[in-house]
């Protein structure tokens, strides 16, 4: 062990650090500084060396690539994703909604994805977009990884000992689709931690239902999409969605599998799913939904 | 009445604002050590055994064995029962085994999670359910009954009257766990100093302290001090738990005679400390056949954990508030405190009063909704007024205006308009409830176990120094009091001095607790200042004391518990109103609109501030404050889980105030501190019942258990209004 704490100068030098060390990545630090707590006036305990990554300009930011899809580095914080004109709203949505204002400041997107934490906000929007990871190594390693892929299990990534998450690419914008909703059963109004959230949208073309995602977190050990549930809605007419809305729920209830609170998790999601079909069935003007 | 000026800041406003004030936390002292508890692991059981790493030099741990021949390994609250050690047994999760000492935290907190500790384990009770059906044998004497009180008022048999009555209602309510959440933790410092144990301490009593610990090194009161250091909240959290800190310290100071620090991390101070005790409270109502109501029969269980800590009067307040506002023919009850393998219960702003106005409140609103009455007008016809005999079969002395606290907060919250147009289940409520809190200590407690006393100095520069026991954590005494004296002499403000209370400075002038510091030492405080005027010129330097008297013809009997409980009362009146999310069983709290008698205002910011704050723990109690105990432990362990509203969560309220001065308080002002919270859950509870048209008879009601409610629940009624 070479040293307890690296502070990167660079990418390089992060991941030439990675490299010859098996250590912990930091970025944000909210979570991990809150998990390596060992009590009043006393040194937080990591068993490995920490690798600190927050200052990295190459991984902080957000920006549209030249093929459209948004392109959001590891080290951007939930402010920063906030704040940008090209973040997708369900994103934005999440974000916003992330603890209170001092963690935002300082809370990571690749942070919020490495913690697989089946509670983190930014995961379940990230699943409705087909967002997808990409990590790098020394000497010009990248993988791009879907991110169901990448969240392997709880609190576990398809992450390699000399790897760091660079960015996410998303290839959905709010054009893409027709209706969009958002809503986070928080504990409060403020510094709440999720409860359940849920996120859905359709893509209503000629009233065909053309695309219709659901992904819901805090309902199972990771987020919650089931391509399968979503294929009863697609193809239909708008206006015979209404009829398929138990279905669809009932359907996307047997994907689900919260732990604790579980007829409250279940009875809500199956509400939610419900209102937004009501909507979109109805061939509303409003595109987004809280 | 008097009119107190409210253009000058609080004593403690700057420092605090600007960051300049010391809590304990931030003393440092030379060759200052620091300390941690060791504390038992399971509810129930015998220690077996006690294996510690090697301690390295200048690390040291005691624990019972340790105890000097001539001490006693207990802590002396009203009994001597809760034990400084867990010596040998635990009694629940958390119990100190020991005091580990050392220079450095982190080796500190590392050697301690390195001892090992083996047990027996033996089946623990936890709820007031299972202390009933003894689940595991007794905890203590042969039924679990820490103590218990009955008292009876009005003519007539009851088991009669409800045989006869035209309809009973009979109703269930229970109320849960609340952690205190104080912002900042519990602490202090010991240090040796000239000969006397020396404590710097967060705390509400400093002279609690001191008569609780001594016994344990076989000292006496006199040789410790007691200094209190600014306090970051309390809320009763700090009234007799610090002696469970003051404990194993005073031990360790013993043998080491150095400043040793202990300070509680969140984690500790939520998981590892005292708590509202939860309740059961079980009403039969005998009506006639027009819906009045006859007699009130009820049983008051409370949760009071493994030792009694103030359980003993926690249950007596719980007992003598179950009546309400209100005055019935004749009224019953019978209170129990359990004894339970959990963290003791101990003093929350409330003391046993909130659980049963939840309670009575919630019934007598049923009870009006069965009878198709608004509760607003049921309620109205069984308050109690001056001369009306109340459940300790004393006489209300006061003129008691809660017509005009219901008439203010309704007309300001347009409660009868909305009542008939929010109906039952239509998503939107409005509720209502009535409150009140007895100032100061109960009967002649203040005369009979306290007899406080307080001392004003005029100093040389002109400046008023006061002198008493009370604390100010937060709650503004230290600026009421500079108040009072200032009105009193005819000086500025700026003149007259508070202290931290110094137990070797100070007289003992009583716990800061039973809301009593403004309305009994505040009142002593008037009365020295009038002696110091009328002798103002006769030295620069002058001292008067005032002793506390209780007025007479008052009678108390404390062996029956029979006569005038309170002289004094608060009063209260509060109106929520909510809405609920159909979808997911969210509820956003739209308004809260409240009313208060609290005798007359010596600063009015301080007592806007008290009713905002009350107002809002008491709908986190009942609403989203969720402290789960499984199996002796409890389930949350940080802010991040154990959920207090925020000021996102609640509108701005609107104040009211209907003042009935008090005749032997200061200016006329009465205790308030406590009345503030009792009521505002059960309004918020109606409120959401009416909005969801549900039955709602427990506390508390996070977002999960509303959707519980919805899809499980008895209707409130069926036809919607």
């Amino acid at each position: 062990m070479s040293e307890k704490l690296h502070i990167a100068q660079n990418l390089e030098d992060a991941l030439l650090f990675r490299k010859e060390n098996d250590c912990i990545v930091m970025a944000g630090s909210s979570d991990l500084m809150v998990s390596a707590y060992q009590g009043y006036g006393a040194l937080p305990k990591f068993d490995k060396p920490v690798l600190l990554i927050r200052n990295l300009e190459e991984l902080i930011g957000v920006r549209r690539n030249s093929d459209g899809t948004v392109e959001i580095g590891a080290c951007t914080t939930s402010r920063q994703i906030v704040e940008s004109p090209d973040t997708p709203w369900v994103l934005k949505q999440a974000a916003g909604r992330m603890g209170a204002v001092a963690l935002r400041n300082s809370a990571t997107i690749g942070g919020n994805i490495a913690n697989a934490s089946p509670k983190g906000d930014t995961p379940g929007p990230l699943y409705l977009l087909d967002a997808v990871v990409n990590v790098m190594s020394l000497d010009g390693g990248r993988r791009s990884i879907p991110i169901r892929d990448f969240i392997i299990k709880f609190r576990t990534i398809d992450l390699k000992n000399d790897e760091i998450i660079t960015s996410v690419t998303i290839p959905v914008s709010d054009k893409d689709m027709t209706y969009w909703f958002y809503h986070k059963i928080g504990t409060r109004a403020a510094n709440a931690i999720s409860k359940l959230t849920l996120c859905a949208c359709a893509k209503v073309s000629w009233g065909e239902v053309k695309d219709f995602r659901i992904a819901a977190t805090a309902s199972g050990p990771v987020t919650n999409r089931s391509r399968d549930v979503e294929n009863i809605a697609i193809g239909l007419k708008f206006d015979e969605l209404a009829a398929k809305a138990s279905e669809i729920s009932g359907a996307f209830d047997k994907v689900i599998s919260p732990r604790a609170m579980p007829e409250f998790r279940r009875e809500a999601t199956r509400r939610m799913i419900e209102f937004f079909i009501d909507k979109v069935s109805k061939n509303s003007y409003k595109k987004f939904y809280n | 009445m008097a009119d107190m000026r409210n253009d000058k800041a609080r004593k403690d406003a700057i420092s605090k604002a600007s960051g300049r004030e010391t809590y304990v936390g931030d003393l440092s002292l030379d060759g200052m050590i620091y300390a941690c508890l060791v504390r038992t692991s399971v509810p129930r059981g015998i220690i077996k055994s006690i294996t510690l790493p090697p301690l390295p030099d200048g690390y040291y741990y005691f624990d019972d064995r340790n105890i000097p021949e001539n001490g006693r390994n207990e802590l002396w609250m009203i009994q001597k029962d809760w034990k400084c050690f867990a010596a040998g047994s635990s009694g629940y999760v958390g119990e100190t085994i020991g005091i580990l000492c050392g220079p450095d935290r982190t080796l500190l907190y590392s050697l301690r999670d390195q001892i090992k500790v083996e047990y027996e384990e033996q089946t623990p009770a936890v709820s007031i359910e299972d202390s009933l059906a003894l689940v595991g044998g007794p905890i203590i004497g042969e039924n679990n009954y820490h103590c218990t009180v009955e008292l009876q008022a009005g003519d007539g048999d009851i088991d009669e009257i409800m045989k006869n009555a035209y309809r009973v209602v009979e109703e269930k309510f229970s109320t849960g766990h609340q952690e205190h959440m104080h912002l900042e933790t519990n602490g202090m410092m010991v240090n040796y100093e000239d000969g006397k144990y020396v404590y710097y301490a967060s705390c509400q009593c400093p002279f609690y302290i001191r008569k609780s610990v001594a016994g344990i090194i076989g000292a006496t009161p006199e040789d410790i001090i007691v200094r209190q250091m600014s306090t970051g909240g309390a809320f009763g959290g700090k009234e007799h738990f610090p002696d469970v800190v003051a404990g194993p310290l005073i031990l360790a100071e013993y043998y080491l005679k150095k400043p040793i620090k202990l300070i509680f991390n969140r984690e500790e101070d939520t998981q590892f400390s005292v708590k509202r005790h939860p309740s059961v409270v079980k009403f039969k109502t005998a009506l006639d056949r027009k819906g009045n109501i006859l007699a009130m029969d009820s049983i008051v269980y409370y949760n009071a954990g493994r030792y009694l800590a103030s359980s003993y009067i926690v249950i007596q307040r719980g007992c003598m508030h179950i009546e309400g506002v209100y005055k019935f023919p004749v009224a019953r009850t019978r209170g129990y405190s359990m004894a339970t393998n959990t963290f003791p219960s101990c003093a929350f702003r409330g003391f046993g009063a909130p659980q049963t106005i939840f309670a009575v409140e919630t019934h007598m609103t049923h009870i009006a909704e069965k009878l198709g009455v608004d509760p607003v007008e049921y309620k109205r016809r069984y308050l109690i007024k001056q001369g009306d005999t109340t459940i300790t079969n004393g006489k209300i002395v006061e003129n008691v205006r809660t017509p005009e606290l219901i008439e203010k907060v309704c007309k300001a919250s347009d409660y009868f308009e909305k009542s008939r147009k929010y109906g039952f289940g239509s998503g939107k409520g409005i509720g209502f409830s009535l409150y009140n809190h007895g100032g100061a200590f109960t009967g002649n407690g203040e005369s009979a176990i306290i007899k406080a006393v307080v001392k004003v100095c005029k100093r040389k520069d002109g400046t008023v120094l006061i002198k008493a026991g009370q604390t100010e954590m937060g709650q503004g005494f230290s600026s009421a009091v500079c108040r009072i004296a200032a009105k009193t002499l005819g000086i500025p403000y700026e003149k007259v001095i508070y202290k931290y209370p110094d137990t070797s400075v100070v007289p003992d002038s009583g716990p800061t607790a039973a809301s009593r510091s403004t309305m009994v030492p505040g009142n002593l405080v008037m009365k020295a200042c009038e002696e110091l005027k009328a002798r103002w010129d006769e030295a620069d330097e002058l001292e008067c004391e005032a002793h506390y008297e209780h007025p007479e013809g008052y009678p108390w009997d404390q062996a029956s518990f029979q006569g005038y409980a309170y002289l004094g009362y608060g009063w209260g009146a509060c109106v929520v109103e909510v809405e609920v999310d159909p979808r997911t069983a969210e509820t956003k709290i739209k308004g809260i609109w409240s009313a208060h008698d609290v005798g007359n205002c010596i600063d009015p910011l301080i007592v806007h501030g008290q009713v905002n704050g009350g107002i809002a723990q008491g709908i986190g109690w009942a609403s989203t404050e969720l402290l789960e105990n499984k199996g002796g432990y409890f389930k949350q362990h940080s802010m991040s889980d154990y959920i207090i509203p925020t000021s996102m969560d609640l509108p701005a309220q609107e104040v009211y105030y209907a003042n009935e001065p008090y005749k032997w308080g200061p200016y006329g002002a009465k205790g308030m501190g406590e009345l503030v919270f009792n009521g505002s859950g059960a309004a918020y509870v109606d409120a959401l019942s009416r909005a969801i048209n549900r039955k709602i008879d427990s506390i508390p009601n996070p977002t999960e258990v509303i959707m519980g409610h919805i899809l499980h629940s008895e209707k409130l009624t069926e036809d919607k209004r």
